[in-house]
């Protein structure tokens, strides 16, 4: 059995509401879809259990109603697994990974910036990467941003 | 700032130290570093939403211009995220093409940062002699693909030039001529008492704090963690190809500098490897405009480490979301862990140590926009500059209307 | 009349200027030439001197201005003056007394000085480090300029550079039992030029241009003046107490011996310029308390030896 399918039987083995949620890509590339109520759980697990400590980066996505996080988890540099949750896009609050990853501060702050997702436990600090006196309420990687004044708008 | 002894020095976003814009604002005791606060972003330029709007082909050619150091590097990693989702056999010889242009770009990104960081240093010799040796590869890249960066090589399925029997003797060549600089390079670097005594013991960073700061790259390799994309995750002709993975223990701004110029060698005995078993065949085959719907994570080990990008396709002719993560982004943390304590002389080199590329990690703002602020209209500006210098004595109105 | 003439024309302030350009312009090629550099053509220390004198004179807002605009003179004046007290075409400088060695030493140390006063007053952050730097770096190397160049008058007996001349001039041997005087008066030179490798005060990677970060125009044309006629002084400082060759000859021929003398020791500041990268204000201390200033003592320890046996 490859490390791959091992992943995806440990985790459906402990977790059985991931049965059929967990998908093989392509060789070292696994994906995996959990709701944000059971996402701690299967995070912490992945984390502390099966040895997944390095984190390429944090993805935001726009899907319409929801905003998805794929948080790109790796136990060695070799495979990786994308964690993908959901939060409403109306109410989009998560728990920062900070404490975990310290690495995910800028990576938070770009979605917080870009996706207008909250950052539960993100220290107070610069944002990440609009300028300060971008307006509040914009956030460009929305799909139902558009930009305006980009013609002729310098300022 | 005469009362207190603790006091706070911007160096950027402009300070001869950075080439790019940044900001590092840094707490100073006398001439010890307190603490720093980093701030990014001012490159912003919104790469990611506008990759958004256009093609896949014409996104290549956006995201190659991330970066003017590691452009390949960029476009390859997306050009595998797209072929994966199309599902397309790339061929072999195409790959190997690919190889050894991603090979070229991590000599000449070595070698610009060993010429930045002696003039970090203040050690200038070492800058003029390493960037004159780069112009050797970079006549090479200009030969092989027509440009000295942004070499615009890829296409989706392929290459876009073959290389010739020629071609391959000329490299062969540089390569001889560059080994023998190479190794000048490391006997200076493990001989030369002041460069030893600026780097040795500068910007630790050790194994534990290396692993949980996510570092990659040369920063994470020199502190002894053995994480090459190269290997790890083989991707264009790197599984057929032999070579080592150089870590080192030193942990500092020392052991860093010995990583990349040993790689500098590594790279050449896979450049000769690449040279002499490159296989026959066509370089590139057609892909569809159309993409299916999926998603892929491509990953690259660029010169300054793991570049990650993240296509998500929808079934058009554009993605629905291109997500990059430069690998200066992943070691930022490491910079501030490793500056903790430090002189304010080390701030430049360790700040170089990780050999930052300030470009590739800002990459999507679209235009600012205000609401109630007052916005000078790109016309307006240019009518104010045209003023300006007529007030000035300079003014092109007769010459245009004798031109036109 | 006359005197006139040797403030304002030779060896004043006009061949100074000349001089301390064409130093300025060597120092500039060599080191080119040693990095496998074109260099610059030989009129560009002067056209940047003349670029500069036509360039906007900005003072910043919180500098004390008078301090600001003075310091650049005063460099100017005290390197020139001390020029005068100086051999360089015979065994006599212009003016002599008992005791101008330590005047010129003295003389010497107001333009560091002068870079103190100039960038604390500019107000600027990187000019207030620098010119903490630069002072920093005074201490640690002005005790073995002096004892290194001190302990060469101990066996002439003189305090008089003059004097000190004459002496070594008809025993020229002599330059050898001061040889590591030289070394480390040298390399205190180096430092007391801010050049590579001490060119802390002025790191350009860390505090932009230290002292001279606010300096503009005329004020910067100055100090950057007094520096290149800062390492021709230095330079024949350490010449004619040194190398005490050619005194003996007639004025012309003693002349042109001066030049080389000078030039050499210039040239070699060039590759010191080239061969080092620059280290740390700690590390600079450090070396100039554990290495040069033993090794002045040892120097002032061998004259005293020597001096007992030649009495």
């Amino acid at each position: 059995m490859s490390q791959e399918e091992n992943i995806l039987s440990e985790l459906t083995g402990r977790f059985n509401f991931l049965e059929g949620k967990i998908n093989i890509l392509r060789q070292r590339r696994v994906s995996l879809e959990v709701g944000y109520d059971k996402f701690p759980e299967v995070f912490d697990y992945l984390v502390n259990k099966m040895g997944f400590n390095f984190l390429h980066t944090i993805t935001g996505l726009d899907e319409g109603e929801r905003i998805f996080l794929i948080y790109h988890l790796s136990p060695d540099g070799r495979i990786v697994l994308n964690l993908k949750t959901s939060v409403l896009k109306a109410n989009p609050i998560v728990k920062s990974v900070m404490p975990i990853f310290l690495n995910a501060e800028i990576y938070e702050r770009e979605i917080a910036d870009l996706l207008g997702v909250k950052m539960e436990g993100l220290p107070i600090g610069h944002r990440y990467p609009l300028t300060d006196d971008w307006p509040v309420n914009e956030f460009p990687l929305r799909k139902d941003w558009k930009p305006h004044n980009t013609e002729e708008g310098v300022s | 700032m005469h009362n207190s002894d603790e006091f706070r020095i911007p160096i950027g976003p402009q300070h001869p130290a950075l080439k790019e814009p940044e900001s590092f604002s840094i707490a100073l005791k006398g001439e010890k570093i307190l603490g720093v606060d980093i701030r990014l972003g001012y490159n912003h330029r919104g790469i990611e939403k506008a990759c958004e709007e256009r093609t896949y082909i014409q996104d290549m050619y956006l995201l190659e211009r991330i970066c003017g150091i590691c452009s390949h590097s960029h476009s390859t990693c997306f050009v595998q995220a797209v072929e994966e989702l199309a599902s397309v056999q790339v061929p072999k010889r195409a790959l190997y093409i690919r190889t050894l242009i991603a090979e070229f770009e991590r000599i000449h990104s070595h070698f610009l940062w060993l010429g930045v960081a002696g003039h970090e240093i203040g050690f200038d010799t070492l800058l003029m002699y390493t960037w004159r040796d780069r112009e050797i590869i970079m006549d090479i890249l200009a030969t092989l693909t027509g440009n000295r960066v942004n070499y615009g090589i890829n296409t989706i399925g392929g290459v876009r030039r073959d290389i010739t029997d020629d071609h391959k003797r000329q490299i062969l060549e540089a390569m001889e001529k560059l080994e023998e600089r190479i190794n000048y390079y490391i006997q200076i670097a493990t001989q030369e008492t002041t460069i030893i005594k600026r780097l040795s013991g500068v910007g630790m960073l050790t194994y534990e704090e290396a692993l949980k700061l996510d570092a990659v790259g040369p920063t994470a390799r020199a502190s002894g963690v053995a994480r090459d994309v190269r290997k790890d995750d083989p991707y264009a002709a790197y599984g057929e190809i032999v070579f080592n993975v150089i870590t080192d223990s030193h942990c500092d701004v020392y052991g860093r500098t010995v990583v990349r110029l040993k790689e500098l060698l590594e790279s050449l005995s896979i450049i000769r490897q690449l040279v002499n078993n490159i296989p026959e065949g066509p370089i590139s085959v057609r892909v569809p405009r159309k993409i299916p719907a999926g998603e892929a994570l491509s990953r690259y080990e660029a010169p300054r480490g793991e570049d990650v990008h993240y296509v998500r396709s929808n079934g058009t002719e554009k993605p629905d979301r291109v997500k990059v993560r430069a690998p200066t982004l992943a070691n930022i943390q490491a910079v501030k862990q490793m500056l903790k304590d430090r002189q304010l002389a080390d701030m430049p080199i360790v700040v170089a140590a990780i050999d930052p590329c300030f470009s590739c990690t800002d990459r999507m703002v679209a235009m600012k926009s205000e609401k109630g602020a007052s916005v000078i209209k790109w016309q307006e500006l240019r009518n104010y500059s045209i003023e300006w210098y007529k007030k000035h004595g300079v003014d092109f109105t007769e010459l245009n209307k004798k031109l036109a | 009349m006359i005197y006139l003439f040797y403030i304002l024309v030779f060896p004043g302030i006009l061949f100074l200027s000349v001089f301390a350009l064409a130093a300025e312009f060597i120092d500039r090629k060599l080191y080119a030439k040693l990095q496998n550099r074109i260099g610059p053509p030989w009129f560009q220390p002067l056209a940047d001197m003349i670029k500069l004198l036509g360039k906007e004179d900005i003072v910043p807002t919180d500098a004390n201005a008078r301090m600001f605009k003075l310091m650049p003179l005063v460099a100017f004046t005290s390197t020139v003056t001390a020029f005068f007290y100086i051999p360089i075409w015979g065994e006599r400088s212009i003016y002599y007394f008992n005791g101008d060695l330590v005047v010129v030493l003295y003389l010497l140390t107001i333009p560091t000085l002068t870079f103190f006063i100039g960038g604390w007053y500019s107000t600027s952050l990187f000019a207030r480090l620098g010119s903490v730097r630069t002072l920093t770096q005074l201490f640690a190397y002005e005790v073995p300029l002096f004892m290194g160049i001190l302990s060469s008058a101990l066996i002439a007996n003189s305090w008089s550079l003059s004097e000190i001349a004459v002496f070594y001039a008809h025993r020229p041997w002599f330059w050898v039992s001061n040889i590591i005087g030289f070394a480390v008066s040298l390399i205190a030179l180096v430092g007391k030029l801010e050049k590579a490798p001490f060119d802390i005060p002025e790191a350009e990677t860390e505090i932009v241009a230290g002292s001279f970060t606010e300096y503009s125009g005329r004020h910067l044309a100055f100090f950057r003046l007094s520096i290149d006629i800062e390492m021709i002084v230095g330079a024949s400082l350490l010449a004619a107490v040194f190398l005490p060759f050619g005194l003996e000859f007639s004025a012309p021929i003693a002349f042109i011996f001066y030049i080389i003398k000078v030039l050499f020791i210039v040239a070699l500041i060039a590759v010191f310029r080239t061969i080092f990268a620059r280290l740390r204000i700690d590390q600079m201390v450090h070396f100039c308390w554990k290495y040069l200033v033993p090794l002045s003592l040892l120097q002032l320890l061998i004259n005293l030896i020597l001096k007992d046996i030649l009495t």
